[in-house]
């Protein structure tokens, strides 16, 4: 018997629980060729501004041990050049489509929406409160609950469409902002982005990465994602969430949904291997085949606290 | 273009070349088709740590049998390449490949090509310097290192040059092989005995190519540098390997480049 892979986030129905997480899989078609998107529960995008953005100065990265920082600085072709470009093939495709939304203003997040409502193919919506490589927009919205919250109201009243709010893993109160985003009218919660970290060159005596610090993912955070996730699921039960921080396999995803996921993001796991995310799939198949679950669903919030 | 493809690879063999660096030969069952200038992310181990794959240029690739040899040479300078050098033969690993585009060898509209390359930069200019030998084309090719025991495959140097009638230039720093002096100098060196260039083809340490970028933008000279950058995914998805152009934009070096004309990129190159 094969296991009933489906899967929904709220209202958004999905064909399986493996999304691609912003900012590693460029817009959806970039790796088309290693990793059929099609085949996905959907891809998220690298965060779109209303208009392009260069970036930070390199160094961007820096390895460490089962884990990476980056310090990107959400460089993007800009929300237009997405929707005309990018999207249309997308929707010819099939392909469940999440903007990962950033702007410097709550005006800004409302005019990346107001573009995408007038294309067609998008899913949902992914507000990025939570890239810690930035100086304006983004973290000044995540880390404080009132600000969240107004700001998810303003992009709330842009769109019908299902609204995910991504949260910080370096706010100060993780449940507080949790719940000034469902306050403001989130439908879901996507946790965790990357976590402020720092890469130091000994013999120069410097950072190595050009902005100071950057944002630590990969398998290291995995655990401190599985904590953030239970927390909020065992604070707000009823509101769907969505499961990102170093997943690798199968029986990581497994974990994640546990945890109170009912999807997940698959990120700097592309960068090591680009077939990641379906290989996960299949995993995550021959799990729940070997362990006797009829359906994905069985494990969404299925931890059996102590 | 060539497809991308995450090739499964054996380790045929692992060979010293110098005091710290190694050649190392990978099998493919798949073809592999690369143009000199390309390269591909190859991981170095099964474990978690080092977490990502590590680029590397082809040194060559040749059919053999009924597989594919890819040839790369590498230096040992931490985590992932030390993990390489202790691979025995046998030992599966994967290789996403052909990335990036490659050096312009067609084309030259007047002068000669000039093939430089500092140290570990050798592997895309060996493999440029086989294949315009192989077709016929003319070419002087310049390396240098720190010291004449870093100088390796010299012969083959010998051999593709000779076929064509070109020169091989041999420096070192201290003296002990060759012109003594910075391989750079040794350009210099022809440009003012009066030898036209048409292009200069390059790949070294980030000194030699900022001095290559001087000297070409100085004579205006056609010139293309193969650029190191750190990279975490090798196909353009995660924007850490950018590299700053004439015109103030970062584009990825993994597929914008890594092999870029200098007349395209930003100061830090020409200046
Ligand atoms: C397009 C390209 C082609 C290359 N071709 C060759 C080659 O033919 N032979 C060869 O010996 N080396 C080559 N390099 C450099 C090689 O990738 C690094 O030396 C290697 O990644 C070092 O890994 P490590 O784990 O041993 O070192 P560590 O210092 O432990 O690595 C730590 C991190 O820094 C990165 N890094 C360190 N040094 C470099 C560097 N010089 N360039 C880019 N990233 C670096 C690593 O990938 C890793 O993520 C190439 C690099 C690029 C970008
Ligand atoms: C290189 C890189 C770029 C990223 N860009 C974005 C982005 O544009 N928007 C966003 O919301 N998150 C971004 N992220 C965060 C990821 O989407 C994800 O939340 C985080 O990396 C943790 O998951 P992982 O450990 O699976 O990578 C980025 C992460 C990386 C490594
Ligand atoms: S290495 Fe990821 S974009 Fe170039």
């Amino acid at each position: 018997m094969t296991p009933d892979l489906r899967t929904a986030v709220g209202d958004l129905r999905l064909a399986n629980p493996v999304l691609t997480a912003s900012g590693t899989f460029g817009y959806g078609l970039d790796l088309e060729d290693l990793c059929p998107p099609e085949r996905l529960g959907g891809i998220v995008t690298k965060g779109l501004s209303p208009l392009s953005r260069r970036g930070n100065q390199p160094p961007r990265i820096a390895e460490t041990a089962a884990g990476m920082l980056n310090a990107i600085g959400l460089q993007n072709i800009g929300v237009e050049a997405f929707c005309s470009d990018v999207l249309p093939e997308l929707r010819r495709r099939s392909v469940t489509v999440v903007v990962n939304v950033f702007g410097e203003s709550p005006a800004a997040y409302r005019e990346v929406i107001a573009r995408c409502e007038r294309a067609a193919g998008v899913a949902a919506y992914e507000l990025n409160v939570s890239c810690p490589n930035v100086s304006a927009g983004g973290i000044e919205f995540g880390h404080r609950p009132a600000a969240l919250a107004s700001l998810t109201a303003a992009c709330r009243a842009e769109t019908g469409k299902p609204l995910w709010v991504k949260l910080s893993p370096n706010a100060p109160d993780l449940v507080g902002t949790a719940q000034a985003a469902v306050d403001g009218g989130a439908d879901a919660l996507s946790l965790i982005n990357t976590l402020r970290a720092l890469a130091i060159d000994a013999v120069a005596r410097r950072p190595v990465l050009q902005r100071g610090y950057g944002g630590l993912s990969g398998p290291a955070i995995k655990p401190v994602a599985l904590r953030m996730l239970w927390e909020v699921h065992r604070a707000l039960p009823s509101v769907p969430l969505v499961g990102i921080g170093g997943i690798e396999t199968g029986q990581d995803v497994a974990e994640f949904l546990l945890a109170g996921a009912s999807a997940v993001q698959v990120g700097t796991a592309v960068f090591r291997d680009p077939a990641a995310p379906l290989r996960i799939l299949g995993e995550l198949e021959r799990f729940c085949a070997a362990q006797g679950v009829a359906a994905v669903g069985e494990l969404i919030g299925g931890l059996q606290w102590l | 273009m060539i497809a991308r493809r995450d090739l499964a690879a054996r380790v045929a063999s692992v060979e010293d070349l110098t005091r710290t660096c190694f050649r190392l030969e990978l099998t493919c069952r798949e073809p592999v088709v690369a143009v000199p200038g390309q390269f591909g992310m190859l991981r170095c181990g099964a474990e978690l740590d080092p977490l990502l794959r590590r680029a590397f240029s082809f040194a060559g690739v040749r059919q053999v049998g009924e597989g594919w040899v890819v040839e790369m040479h590498i230096k040992e300078v931490g985590k992932g390449t030390t993990l390489l050098r202790r691979l025995a033969p046998g030992a599966r690993t994967s290789l996403l490949a052909p990335l990036g585009n490659g050096f312009t060898l067609a084309g030259l509209s007047g002068g000669r090509l000039a093939l430089v390359a500092g140290g570990i930069g050798l592997p895309p200019v060996l493999f440029a310097a086989e294949v315009l030998a192989a077709e016929g084309r003319p070419f002087d090719l310049f390396f240098g290192a720190a010291r004449a025991s870093e100088l390796y495959e010299i012969d083959r140097l010998a051999a593709a040059t000779a076929a064509v009638g070109g020169e091989l230039g041999l420096c070192t720093d201290d003296g002990s092989r060759g012109e003594a002096g910075v391989v750079t100098g040794a350009l210099e060196r022809r440009l003012a005995g009066g030898r036209e260039i048409g292009r200069v083809l390059a790949c070294g340490p980030d000194p030699m190519l900022r001095a290559l970028g001087r000297l070409a933008t100085a004579r205006g000279l056609d010139a293309e540098l193969s650029l190191e950058e750190p990279m975490a995914c090798g196909v353009g998805v995660c924007l850490g390997c950018v590299v700053e152009l004439e015109d103030g934009s970062l584009v990825p070096s993994c597929k914008e480049g890594p092999v870029f004309p200098v007349r395209r990129l930003g100061e830090r190159w020409r200046s």
